[in-house]
């Protein structure tokens, strides 16, 4: 629920801020000891056909700007419960193993199926679990002219506004990630990510076999869209502990202001087989993945409400 | 332990009232303003045959014990002329009701003759701030607003998490933890526009009392600090009309006597404006913008006769926010007041109240959606409350008061319904009912002329009542969000659950000299109610919560010790105390908690202790054209929960170690005066990560240590200035005006709200950290101010 609430408070926050206009922020210097190096698994794995990618990187000292060093050498390997095993190659020596499969339309997922991760990296063995779950397919994505009152910070003046359409499947538990592409650019910021329990922000919400609530219909608007404009939406259907750690990125990203919580560290599925051993950081899971694809017709808009 | 310091009270007492004399008669009544005829609280009354006195209480009354014979009664009261009384004390108990005079209405007359005014010193009280209302007005304001909560941030063991931020922190406590008290009913949100004003009008109250130790057996309910804020009775001499035109609010108050000066009331509003003034230019879909927030406060007394008055009172306050969508919150109370004198000797007032605070959102406010895509949002919290208050004047030495308390509580955590094309889901909390009782006794007792004693037991008992549900929780990992396991428990009918609580009160003075003392406290708090808030800054959201079985009541136990001196006939106050608090059952939160519409919120939810100890230095000047007080206080607050800083204590989130403020008011002429304020503190810790790794493209941050609160952001300090001005020519030609001048934050500096890391909004995978100032600039404000 929070992430709703979080909003309207930005908003009327904003509108109050507006009236008096006298805070600022400013980007300035702090000296933080950094901590030695952990583990970084960067690992998502699909049903959608082709090759799945793992990332294994090193954590860096926080204000350290260059790009995170790989991990090589490590053995990658993937295990479901039938005994099925995929071994992830670092074809480009730069930390990313893939899997590549025997045939371009092939997918290592099974709905319902546990998947294990193992990776060896020196003496060092890292551990993790996840699974497929359903997803729901992407009825349509409609879309609106919109001008809002106040100039957007980003994208165009004026344009449209879109909603997709779909519903939640009846049984408590579906986690979503709705991802969103403008002309195949991904919106890839933490203040992007778009979460969904059973259609709507929590576990609390009793949202179970609704039509996914208004605001998440509408979450895949970073910006306004133009004529011409492809929209993509991906639904992709994740496991509760990657709802978790989803929510916490996005909420972290953005915690700053009167409303801050306490930062805390990130949730993390990995974990060293030795446990008195170097703690691993990231996350190793899987996503089943409903797609949409739409170009903005503005003849085909519906009329704004 | 508690046991046995009661039974030694009782034989100090017993022992007292065997040399009790039984000759003696009663003088009591009522202490008032000449002008206005409301009560006065805290007026010495002393008589100078005897050299013995009392203090007028909460409702102006007082009662002294006499053998007979001639006496002098001198009535000194800081601010006031000292008026002097002659009493002939026969057979009979009688009633002396005194009206005393303003000194500024004879400015000339400024060089003070009264005798001491050396409350302070000798009162038994201690950790007691006033601040009278006067000087309030005088202090320069963020935008020209007299604000009554940001004025006591100035006072020493007084913090803020920062600018903007709700409420106060008193001695290392959360804000939840202070009771805030409008006419004996509890405020639960003491803020407008989150926390930039504060909820009372300055037009209507009388009297600001502080209380941080030494917390006397009548209160209850909250773990830190009361402040005990009165309202105006009403002008029960004239009418009187006061308004002021300032840069956020209007504010009106209309006070005059009815039914032949034996009443009198007040009504006070304001309203923010700037709503208003922006209608002209709000287009499209802003139009309907609403954005505003106002209170109202009112209040009236009637004298039944000498030994009975009647009080009603009461408050209304929203902020209102939306276009589209609705956003409202504010508080509600309404008191109702009995005084009753029994006789010379036995004094009662029984107050009975109703408060409430709720918000309500509505995503789609004029029903324009069509499609049948609703987000409805409720949640209040509900209390109404009987207490009777007894004084008894046992003795010239023996001030007995005793009586209970009865709260009972309704609330709905979250009352929601999400609907969407047309499906509706209720996703609403479970309403919880509880209630709170008390029974106190409490003796102020003096030994000898130098040495005093106050001493009290409360008794409180809560019950959490059925309707209800609770549930049992399974812990994965500590730290981390427990599992809830079901079913749960469903209560129909009776009592769910109860706790109890002894509270044992004791406070110590012993007088070197009249200008010197030493005073000590003990005091056990408890509370039943929590606001759960996990934000930097509580928002309007934040849940009052009601204990249960997983939430354990609140317990703070605190030793105070401090020195108390004036100089130079009184001009100067001045005090030095530490203080020692230990804290149980503290609540802090998991990672990524939920706390709203969570029926599962208990397991979201840590539990630990907390201590809090520092030093409080404070001078006072309340003599001549310059007057004000300098404050500092060195001090300490931590907590320990297991889960959060690996089981470590860590500081709290408003740890402030230095925090000096200086107020300075000076009275130039009739004309003008002028004010200024100072405040400086020490950063507030801060949670910085250390490391950054990379996700899906994110630069995500790491605390290596897992560490809470492990850095400090710069520290704050901030000078204003203030001016006001009466002028001959009034811009409504009759009555008196003033114009107040301010200007906050006079040099410019950008002072941390907090310090946070991010990445670069324009280039990803850019960590930078930013300093966040609620207010960046200086902010200057003119008001008006007029009185017919």
């Amino acid at each position: 629920m929070t992430t709703l609430f979080v909003q309207f408070i930005r908003y009327t926050f904003i509108l109050a801020i507006a009236a008096t206009l006298f805070s600022c922020e400013d980007v300035v210097q702090i000296d933080v000891t950094p901590g030695p190096t952990q583990l970084v698994v960067d690992g998502w794995l699909t049903n959608e056909p082709g090759p799945q990618r793992i990332k294994l990187t090193n954590s860096a000292a926080y204000f350290d700007n260059s790009p995170a060093k790989p991990v090589l050498g490590a053995t990658v390997t993937v295990g479901d419960e039938k005994g099925r095993i995929f071994s992830f190659k670092d074809l480009k020596n730069d930390g990313v193993y893939v899997w590549t499969p025997a045939s371009a339309r092939d997918t290592l997922a099974r709905l319902g199926v546990r998947y294990g991760l193992q990776i060896k990296t020196g003496s060092e063995e890292y551990v993790a679990q996840t699974q497929f779950n359903r997803v729901p397919k992407i009825d349509s994505i409609t879309y609106f002219p919109e001008k809002p009152p106040v100039a957007p910070t980003k994208g165009p003046r004026e344009g449209f506004r879109a909603e997709f359409w779909s519903r939640d499947p009846t049984g408590a538990g579906d986690c979503y990630w709705i991802k969103t592409y403008k002309n195949n650019k991904y919106f890839g910021r933490t203040e992007n990510i778009s979460v969904a329990y059973d259609g709507a922000f929590s576990q609390g919400a009793a949202s179970d076999g609704l039509i996914f609530i208004l605001p998440i219909r509408r979450s895949i608007n970073p910006e306004l869209w133009a004529e011409k404009d492809t929209i993509r939406v991906e639904l992709h259907a994740v496991p509760l502990e990657a709802y978790y750690f989803l929510q916490q990125v996005q909420q972290e990203g953005g915690n700053q202001g009167l409303f801050a919580t306490p930062p805390a560290n990130i949730l993390t599925n990995i974990a060293n087989r030795d446990a008195k051993g170097r703690k691993p950081l990231g996350f190793f899971g899987a996503a089943s993945v409903s797609t949409f694809t739409t170009i903005i017709d503005p003849k085909k808009a519906k009329p704004k409400e | 332990m508690i046991r046995k310091m009661f039974t030694l009270f009782l034989c100090l007492f017993v022992a007292q009232l065997g040399f009790a004399q039984n000759e003696k008669r009663a003088v009591s009544g009522y202490i008032r303003d000449a002008a206005n005829g409301e009560s006065l609280i805290g007026v010495s009354v002393y008589v100078r045959e005897l050299a013995t006195g009392t203090v007028t209480n909460d409702y102006g009354f007082y009662a002294l014990s006499l053998p007979q014979g001639s006496y002098t009664l001198v009535l000194t009261y800081l601010g006031y002329e000292k008026t002097e009384k002659s009493v002939v004390v026969g057979n009979t108990d009688q009633t002396l009701n005194v009206e005393v005079k303003d000194q500024t209405q004879k400015l000339k007359e400024v060089v003070i003759t009264t005798k001491k005014e050396d409350e302070n010193v000798r009162s038994v009280e201690m950790s007691v701030n006033k601040v009278e209302m006067k000087t309030i007005r005088k202090m320069p304001a963020l935008l020209g607003e007299v604000d009554l909560v940001r004025s006591i941030q100035l006072l020493p063991g007084v913090t803020t998490v920062g600018e903007g931020a709700s409420g106060f922190n008193v001695r290392g406590g959360n804000i939840d933890q202070n009771l805030i008290l409008l006419d004996e009913a509890p405020v639960y949100n003491s803020s407008h526009l989150f926390g930039f004003f504060s909820v009372f009008n300055p037009d209507a109250v009388k009297d600001v009392k502080l209380i941080k130790g030494g917390i006397p057996a009548q209160y209850g309910g909250r773990i830190s600090s009361i402040l005990d804020v009165r309202l105006k009775e009403g002008n029960s001499k004239k009418t009187e009309i006061n308004g002021g035109i300032g840069t956020i609010f209007s504010r009106f108050s209309y006070e005059r006597p009815f039914a032949k000066d034996k009443g009198s009331f007040i009504v006070a509003a304001r309203r923010s404006y700037i709503d208003v003034l922006a209608k002209p230019f709000l287009r499209g879909d802003l139009k309907g913008s609403r954005f505003n927030f106002y209170d109202l406060t009112a209040k009236a007394n009637y004298r039944i006769n000498d030994k009975n008055t009647v009080f009603v009172s009461g408050y209304f306050g929203r902020d209102v926010f939306g276009a589209d969508f609705g956003f409202e919150w504010g508080n509600g109370t309404a008191t109702a007041r009995w005084n009753h004198v029994f006789n010379s000797k036995l004094f009662m007032n029984v107050t009975t109240y109703y408060s409430s605070y709720t918000y309500a959102l509505e995503s789609d406010r004029n029903n324009k959606r069509t499609s049948g895509d609703k987000f409805i949002w409720n949640s209040s919290i509900k209390n109404w409350s009987v207490k009777p208050d007894f004084s008894y004047y046992l003795t010239p030495n023996n001030l007995v008061t005793f009586g209970g308390q009865y709260i009972n509580y309704d609330s709905q955590p979250g009352a929601a319904t999400a609907t969407s094309r047309g499906e509706s889901r209720n996703i609403s909390l479970e309403p919880r009912f509880a209630d709170e009782s008390a029974l106190y006794v409490a003796n102020d007792q003096k030994l000898s002329e130098r040495f005093s004693l106050q001493y009290g037991l409360r008794y409180s008992y809560f019950r959490s009542l059925a309707p209800g549900e609770t549930y049992d929780f399974k812990e994965i990992t500590k730290g981390e969000r427990q599992i809830p396991l079901f079913p749960a428990q469903k209560y129909t009918d009776g009592v769910i659950n109860t706790y109890g609580n002894w509270e044992p009160r004791f406070s110590a003075k012993y007088e070197f000299s009249s200008r010197a003392s030493v005073k000590m406290s003990y005091n056990r708090m408890v509370q039943y109610l929590h606001l759960l808030s996990n934000t930097a800054a509580s928002s309007p959201l934040d849940v009052w919560t009601l204990s249960s079985r997983a939430i354990k009541p609140q317990i703070a136990d605190q030793v105070a010790l401090g020195y108390f001196q004036n100089f130079k006939d009184n001009a100067y106050e001045a005090s030095v105390e530490v203080y020692y608090k230990k804290l149980q059952n503290q609540i802090d939160f998991v990672r990524n908690s939920d706390l709203l519409l969570n029926r599962f919120i208990e397991g979201d939810l840590l539990f630990g202790g907390g201590r809090a100890y520092g030093a409080e230095f404070y001078v006072k000047k309340n003599k001549g054209n310059l007057t004000g007080w300098l404050s500092y206080t060195l001090a300490r607050t931590e907590r320990q929960i297991d889960g959060i800083n690996n089981n470590q204590w860590f500081p709290s989130r408003f740890d402030k170690t230095h925090n000096l403020s200086a107020v300075a008011l000076y009275q130039l002429t009739d004309r003008w005066s002028f004010s200024a304020n100072f405040a400086f503190s020490s950063g507030t810790p801060a949670t910085f990560p250390t490391n950054r790794y990379e996700i899906n493209g994110w630069a995500i941050k790491n605390n290596f240590e897992d560490a809470r609160n492990n850095l400090r952001i710069p520290a704050y300090h901030r000078l204003d200035f203030g001016a006001t001005y009466k002028p001959n020519r009034k811009l409504f030609k009759r009555g008196q005006g003033e114009y107040v001048f301010s200007v906050y934050n006079v040099y410019n500096r950008r002072n941390p709200f907090s310090v946070f890391m991010r990445e670069n909004p324009e280039t990803p995978l850019t960590t930078e950290a930013v300093r966040f100032s609620v207010i960046g600039s200086v902010v200057p404000a003119v008001t008006y101010n007029f009185k017919f």
